[in-house]
């Protein structure tokens, strides 16, 4: 399960990483080969409207992808393990403050508050501002989640026992209740970074992402602009979806792969 | 065992919970003296106090209780007056103790070793891997596992090597009072048997204090030297074991030792009258005067201090405060 999943993160790093040494990236931008052509020899993933070469458009967009996702989701899990240990261990007056916090912004649709923070920002947006806007909401599900996992594990009879035996609290924390947490936590990235790469995504296809930079997100946009669905020009917004599919897919697997690998009971007798 | 010099005073320890329907005195007034090397047994119902009276021992009263007064000299140094990183040195190093449930009390993703490592170093920073490793094996060896116990995870143990696991990291930094909260519980009386051997092999070899708390009188009889009672939160009776099996002299003593099922008497259960008693709401006077067969006018207004009955053996009943006025029950 894990190798299978890394296996798929790997071709598609392999894809974003190693596509420049054989693909011409400047062939990504516009005007640089013949508009609305069907996939063919000499452009393998065809062109778009504004005479793209759709496959050096993906080997440009999927590093800026997956950089958005990966950004967000390690900034949100981040937060979310510092909030999620304060709220879950400290408890009283702390974790009163921030569980109402994150249940009362869950409350609001995360996709209005992203287009409206999105909208907001008047100077052009990069890949990095788009990352923190969508890390902006990618904190709560965690530090919610986390926060549910300390308060269970907290009670556990080997805690009482740590601090019977007179381990001090931090050394609890990493060395009794982390290890326990880390393929919750693992599976957790993998969760949060597909949900931030989907709210880019969301945001990207609405237009209110980076103008200037062919993100996965953005091919989508300009697809629909364009009208490629009507149009028949099936390659053009069929691309990106499957690679957004193979990211799902590993990450899942991935998520799938580590539980059975930090948990011991789900492991093989040696 | 009166001519050991004492290792643990414990003078007037008080533990409260403040709870919303009021103030629950579950350790009252204890007083008890433990001599180096002593195995004593704390005997008590559910409630009684006796496992709150250990956490207090180790300061590890939770909210909302509070340990409310009191002196717990270890060798002539209060524990209630050490700083909250001085008493965190003096866990597991100085007193340690063997949890009630070691099905739960190993971390379930960490390996044997590595739990006793983390342990022992956080003690003993100074030590080195290779020596805690060292002290580890051996260990394992003392309470009669072998060394490749180390690499396992606990859920590969068994119950009873799991208790043996918990007693090995318990005695792993030499410590002068093992307190045990009924070890065996929740094993089978043949890995209780052993379990409780080995402890007391060990407890032999170190010239440990053992306090053992439980509700086991058998166990007891087996194990300790000495006996605490406790009803309510109050030390009622302390004597040796043969004076607390063969001569009890607080009633509440003889209610429990006569309810021990026997041979001689089969098919007769005695009891003890009337319902535990509820912290939050104590009656007048002794706290036992309710279900008490021989309670008089007095036991109702004042609460009786435990008193001398007999060579190393004290009960608090006023029946033995003006002796000969009103004889023993027994």
């Amino acid at each position: 399960m894990l190798s299978a999943g890394l296996a798929v993160m790997a071709l598609i790093l392999l894809f974003a990483f190693a596509g420049p040494i054989f693909v011409d990236t400047n062939m990504a931008e516009p005007l640089s080969a013949t508009p609305r052509q069907a996939p063919s020899a000499e452009h393998p993933f065809g062109t778009d409207d504004s005479g793209r070469d759709l496959l050096a458009v993906m080997v440009v967009g999927v590093p800026l992808t997956l950089r958005i996702g990966f950004i967000a989701g390690a900034v949100g899990l981040g937060v979310g393990i510092f909030l999620g240990f304060l709220s879950g261990y400290v408890g009283g007056k702390v974790d009163a403050v921030i569980r109402g916090t994150v249940d009362t912004l869950l409350t609001v649709p995360g996709l209005v508050v992203l287009i409206s923070i999105a909208s907001t920002i008047r100077e052009e947006i990069s890949v990095n501002l788009m990352a923190m806007v969508v890390a902006s909401l990618a904190w709560m599900w965690p530090t919610r989640t986390i926060r549910s996992q300390v308060l269970t594990l907290r009670e556990r009879a080997y805690v009482h026992m740590a601090k019977l035996n007179g381990m001090n609290t931090m050394e609890i924390i990493w060395k009794e209740l982390f290890p326990n947490l880390l393929p919750y936590l693992a599976a957790n990235l993998a969760g949060a970074v597909s949900w931030a790469v989907l709210a880019a995504i969301g945001l990207e296809a609405l237009g209110l992402g980076p103008q200037n930079e062919p993100t996965v997100g953005m091919t989508i946009y300009w697809s629909i602009t364009f009208s490629a669905l009507i149009r028949g020009m099936w390659w053009w917004w069929a691309l990106p979806i499957v690679f957004l599919a193979l990211l799902f897919v590993s990450l899942i697997m991935i998520a799938a792969g580590l539980d059975e690998l930090a948990n011991p009971k789900q492991r093989k007798a040696v | 065992m009166s001519t050991a010099p004492a290792l643990l005073e414990i003078k007037g320890l008080e533990v409260q919970f403040e709870t919303r329907r009021g103030l629950a005195r579950a350790v009252n007034q204890i007083d008890l003296t433990l001599y180096a090397g002593e195995r004593f047994g704390l005997v008590g119902e559910s409630g009684s106090g006796k496992t709150t009276a250990m956490l207090g021992l180790l300061r590890l009263i939770e909210e909302p209780g509070r340990i409310a007064g009191g002196e717990v000299l270890l060798d002539g140094v209060d524990l209630l007056k050490l700083s909250e990183e001085e008493m965190r040195q003096v866990r597991l190093a100085r007193i340690a103790m063997v949890p009630q449930g070691a099905m739960n009390s190993l971390n379930p993703v960490v390996r044997i070793g590595d739990q006793m490592r983390l342990t022992i170093l956080e003690h003993e920073p100074e030590l080195g891997v290779d020596e805690a490793n060292q002290r580890i094996e051996e260990l394992l060896q003392m309470v009669g596992l072998k060394t490749s116990v180390a690499r396992l995870y606990p859920h590969e143990l068994s119950g009873g090597m799991k208790q043996r696991t918990c007693i090995a990291i318990a005695i792993s930094l030499g410590p002068q009072l093992i307190l045990a909260d009924e070890p065996t519980s929740a094993l089978d009386v043949i890995v209780q048997r052993q379990i409780m051997q080995t402890l007391r092999s060990l407890q032999e070899r170190m010239n440990a204090t053992v306090l053992l708390v439980g509700h086991d009188m058998g166990l007891m009889a087996q194990f300790v030297e000495r006996i605490g009672i406790m009803y309510g939160g109050k030390l009622v009776e302390v004597g040796s074991v043969e004076d607390i099996f063969s001569n009890p002299r607080h009633p509440y003593t003889q209610l429990l030792i006569s309810s021990i099922p026997s041979f001689q008497t089969r098919g007769k259960f005695g009891g003890i009258p009337g319902v535990g008693l509820s912290l939050l709401n104590p009656p007048d006077g002794c706290l036992f005067n309710p279900r008490c067969p021989s309670a008089m006018d007095a036991c109702r207004s004042r609460v009786p201090p435990l008193i001398e009955v007999g060579s190393g053996h004290s009960a608090a009943c006023l029946l033995y405060e003006e002796e000969g006025t009103h004889a023993s029950t027994a």
